[in-house]
């Protein structure tokens, strides 16, 4: 093995990604407090029964709806089928958070919906019968709607390579659409979807805000609390590690599930558009209602109910300093997003010209910090930066590094890059999967050097997968929540902070002018980039 | 010091960390000499182009271009700075960038060689491929992409030009233009070059000599004439396809005597003591046709091949011979009838093992 300048990079970026996974895991070694003997008399059950229960309704509901309107936009043309197409991505703007604080406000009592009926059918005693989505169903609804949206994109993506030939031999061997979708079409894109549902699980379990906006308590709410009350990191940490493991297990067992299968083929054809079905009558309207019951109840009522209190509250807009909020909300996605994308390309790059296992591995290891909730690394970053202050930096007579990386945009861009590196990493990593090794041999054998193959090879050729990449983690820092509240400068806000910091004052009237900023700005992101999101070249 | 110009010498050819090809040693005396390796799929022909290229390394032996050391155990020139230019079998075009592009970055190191330099024009001429310039690699066919990757390869003119299977994807008919067309332009442009193939007659025409690799060894390594008429070992008669060994019995300084077919009259290639008992090579082209001959033997199939028809028949001892007869001939014989073998049987050159 060769040690050059991308070997060395690469493990420098991978060693340092991987920091507080260690911690987490060198939290075994270290004494707790009482606090696990309380927990484990009182609530760890109840915890674990939440967290569990939370995660498999959330982990259906996603798949029925992101598969179901996945399939029904790539095989089907139904009226608005096309708008539906990336329609439906757009419950990646509202944060579950924001859509359990429109829940509340729409179904609580003498809420919006008890002033529709009102206005409808004049004064009368409507909150009994109103429906309350709140508690553990809530938070359910809440995430669900919001992150169907991976197993969604991930799963359209697959349909629409799925080679027509499979659809014609299903057809050929005479096979109804129900079937073929659940014989040839779904197993075929199985490791979309999966690798979709990964993504809600980790964010599922990791989820911060909409639990605490409903006070259910979960693994998440223990780790919260193991620190905030017991001031206990060493219990909090490992609490974390067994919902790594837990996650872990899932997808073991799902690979293990797989044997030997192979869900692509090689082909030589190229993309052949598919020929989409025309649909008629009451099968044309049951998917047209279903695709808008999705995209209303997804992101039409959020935003209406967000812009509705808006306007009816307009003095809470001219409370807010709007500017300043965009422009840190812009700083910090600007920011983290470049830092991100240069480290991962860098270390992509790096792994496949070294091959080295070492580095693979660390790389492999590296990705998991997506898994760890925000709140235990924004926590792990602050006692690790605690301990090398008081141990070193202090021992050796130099100033407190703690105000450089605490309270500070460089401690929280460095915690957004731990978080996020795994949607950096695995993002350009699918890209570069494309480019086949030979495509680098070429390039060396017609002179050009490493540097120059990857500026003038790969990075045009990643162009598209590098700006979606760069999109899914803007998304994800604007309405990023824990990290932000944990580690930011005093007095520096954004719009998710200033909505929950509303919210948790139960002032959601005063959360709706940040909220429904969020929202705008990670809508227009999609908007401009939806043909990256959806790649979906031939369109 | 050695005069070739290329020079493998005592390479072990690894890839993965398993040898492939052993104890390798040929060289190519004079700069603008094609050669090509023959052998069967997975042999490691591959391994040795990629390893020659730069992109697999060595632990024994060296590989030295124009007098300069390019690889050993310990050095090993990187791919870029070697100037040898390798066209992958399999489509190895930048996807995001149309044929054109793709050729022309080639032509970026392009430089002026003995004299000439290649122009895009020429190059696109000589592989017809002007309607392919403005697509993209996943718009145009297997055998185009093959061109086109071999375009990109020859317009940068390099020191040493290594072809992998570059026409397996071309179609037959197109095959031997293109093969005519390449000759051409390698002879021109004094690019010397290593083709591997399948393919023995593509091997033999764009040549100057053959290289055969069997079981982890360059089996041999000749003029194409003689790898053809004078292969040195069963393996390559076997690889070869080129007729059967039949055992017969040295009877004079230039005759043998078989069982079957009585004495066959001709020149040894290497001496063999009276009364020894060797295996016979025997070509479908050795043995003549003769409708009057008593030598009759049953024929058990019949290939038409064109302009020539395979005759096998079955001699007494219930060995099948293959014989070469041009389709011209009027008389053509049906399987179970009997054949006729003209007497005294004459080879130019007897091969025996």
């Amino acid at each position: 093995m060769k040690i050059n300048f991308w070997y060395i990079i690469s493990f420098i970026i991978s060693f340092f990604v991987i920091i507080p996974i260690l911690t987490v895991f060198s939290s075994f070694f270290e004494n707790t407090s009482n606090y696990y003997q309380v927990l484990k008399d009182t609530f760890l059950l109840e915890y674990i029964f939440n967290s569990l229960i939370l995660l498999l309704s959330v982990l259906i509901l996603t798949f029925l709806i992101g598969t179901g309107s996945a399939y029904l936009v790539s095989f089907f043309e139904f009226p608005f089928s096309n708008f539906f197409k990336w329609a439906l991505i757009l419950s990646f703007a509202v944060p579950p958070y924001i859509y359990a604080y429109s829940l509340t406000a729409f179904f609580e009592n003498y809420g919006t919906a008890y002033t529709i009926l009102k206005n409808l059918f004049g004064e009368a005693n409507y909150n009994q019968n109103i429906p309350k989505f709140d508690g553990l169903f809530g938070v359910i609804l809440s995430i669900s709607f919001s992150l169907y949206a991976y197993v969604y994109i991930l799963a359209r993506a697959s349909f629409l390579y799925q080679p027509q030939n499979l659809i014609d031999l299903g057809k050929n061997l005479g096979f109804s659409k129900f079937k073929t979708l659940y014989s040839i079409i779904l197993p075929a894109a199985r490791p979309a979807i999966v690798a979709g549902l990964s993504l809600v699980a980790m964010e599922t379990l990791a989820e911060f805000g909409a639990v605490d906006f409903f006070s259910i308590n979960t693994l998440t709410t223990g780790i919260y609390n193991s620190w905030i009350a017991f001031d206990d990191l060493a219990f909090a940490n490992q609490l974390s590690f067994f919902l790594l493991l837990f996650i872990f297990a899932l997808f073991i067992l799902e690979n293990l599930s797989r044997k030997k299968a192979r869900y692509h083929m090689n082909s030589r054809g190229g993309f052949k558009q598919k020929q989409k079905i025309k649909l008629s009558g009451g099968k044309s309207l049951m998917a047209f209602t279903f695709c808008f019951l999705v995209f209303f109840l997804s992101f039409l009522f959020p935003l209406s109910q967000m812009m509705y209190w808006t306007i009816k509250f307009p003095e809470n807009l001219f409370d807010l300093e709007i500017i300043n909020l965009l422009i840190n909300t812009l700083y910090l996605v600007v920011l983290s997003s470049l830092v991100l994308i240069i480290f991962a390309l860098i270390s992509n790059y790096g792994n496949r010209v070294t091959k080295d296992k070492t580095l693979n591995i660390l790389s492999t290891l590296s990705i998991s910090g997506y898994a760890i909730p925000g709140v235990i690394l924004a926590v792990a970053f602050i006692t690790f930066i605690a301990w090398f202050d008081e141990s070193v930096i202090k021992t050796y007579g130099f100033l407190s590094i703690k105000k450089v990386f605490i309270g500070s945009i460089l401690g929280l861009v460095i915690v957004y890059f731990i978080r996020f590196y795994s949607l950096a990493y695995n993002g350009i990593k699918s890209g570069y999967e494309k480019i086949n090794i030979s495509v680098d041999e070429s390039s060396y054998l017609l002179g050009y050097s490493k540097r120059k193959t990857f500026m003038n090879i790969h990075i045009p050729f990643l162009r598209n997968s590098l700006l979606f990449v760069l999109i899914l983690i803007s998304l994800e820092i604007i309405r990023e929540l824990p990290i932000t509240l944990i580690l930011r400068p005093f007095n520096f806000e954004t719009f998710a902070t200033t909505a929950y910091i509303s919210a948790s004052e139960d002032l959601l009237e005063a959360a709706a002018v940040p909220s429904l900023f969020l929202i705008l700005i990670a809508t227009s992101f999609i908007l401009v980039t939806s043909k990256y999101i959806l790649r979906d070249q031939n369109e | 010091m050695s005069k070739n110009f290329f020079e493998i010498e005592d390479v072990d050819f690894n890839v993965g960390g398993k040898t492939k090809v052993k104890n390798v040693s040929f060289s190519i005396e004079n700069e603008g000499d094609v050669i090509c390796l023959l052998g069967p799929s997975g042999i490691g022909k591959t391994t040795i182009l990629r390893t020659i290229a730069g992109l697999e390394k060595i632990n024994k032996g060296s590989i030295k271009l124009n007098g300069k050391l390019i690889s050993s155990k310990k050095i090993n020139i990187e791919p870029e700075d070697r100037n040898v230019s390798l066209a992958f079998q399999d489509n190895s075009l930048f996807p995001h960038y149309t044929v054109e592009k793709n050729i022309l970055l080639g032509a970026e190191r392009n430089k002026e060689k003995n004299g000439k330099k290649i122009s895009l024009k020429e190059i696109v001429d000589l592989l017809d491929i002007f309607h392919i310039l403005n697509k993209y690699p996943h718009e145009i066919s297997a055998g185009e992409a093959q061109r086109a990757s071999l375009a990109r390869s020859l317009i940068t003119q390099p020191d040493l030009l290594l072809l992998d299977e570059p026409l397996s994807n071309v179609d037959q008919s197109f095959k031997e233009e293109i093969q005519v067309r390449l000759k051409k332009i390698l002879n021109q442009l004094k690019i010397t070059t290593i083709i591997v193939t399948h393919d023995s007659y593509e091997a033999f025409y764009l040549g100057s000599k053959c290289g055969i690799i069997l079981n982890q060894e360059l089996k041999q390594f000749d003029d194409p004439y003689k790898v053809y008429h004078f292969p040195n070992s069963i393996e390559v008669v076997n690889f070869l396809n080129r007729g059967i060994l039949i055992p017969a019995k040295v009877t004079g300084k230039n005759t043998l005597e078989n069982w079957d077919l009585g004495t066959i009259e001709g020149n040894f290639i290497k001496e063999y003591p009276k009364g020894a008992n060797v295996q016979l090579l025997l070509q479908p082209e050795d043995l003549e046709h003769d409708d009057t001959s008593n030598l009759k033997l049953e024929v058990v199939d019949r290939k038409f091949r064109g302009t020539n028809f395979i005759y096998t028949l079955k001699t007494p001892s219930n060995t099948l011979i293959p014989v070469f007869v041009h389709s011209h001939h009027i008389h053509q014989h049906e399987v179970d009838e009997k054949f006729g073998i003209k007497r005294p049987i004459h080879i130019d050159h007897i091969v025996c093992f």
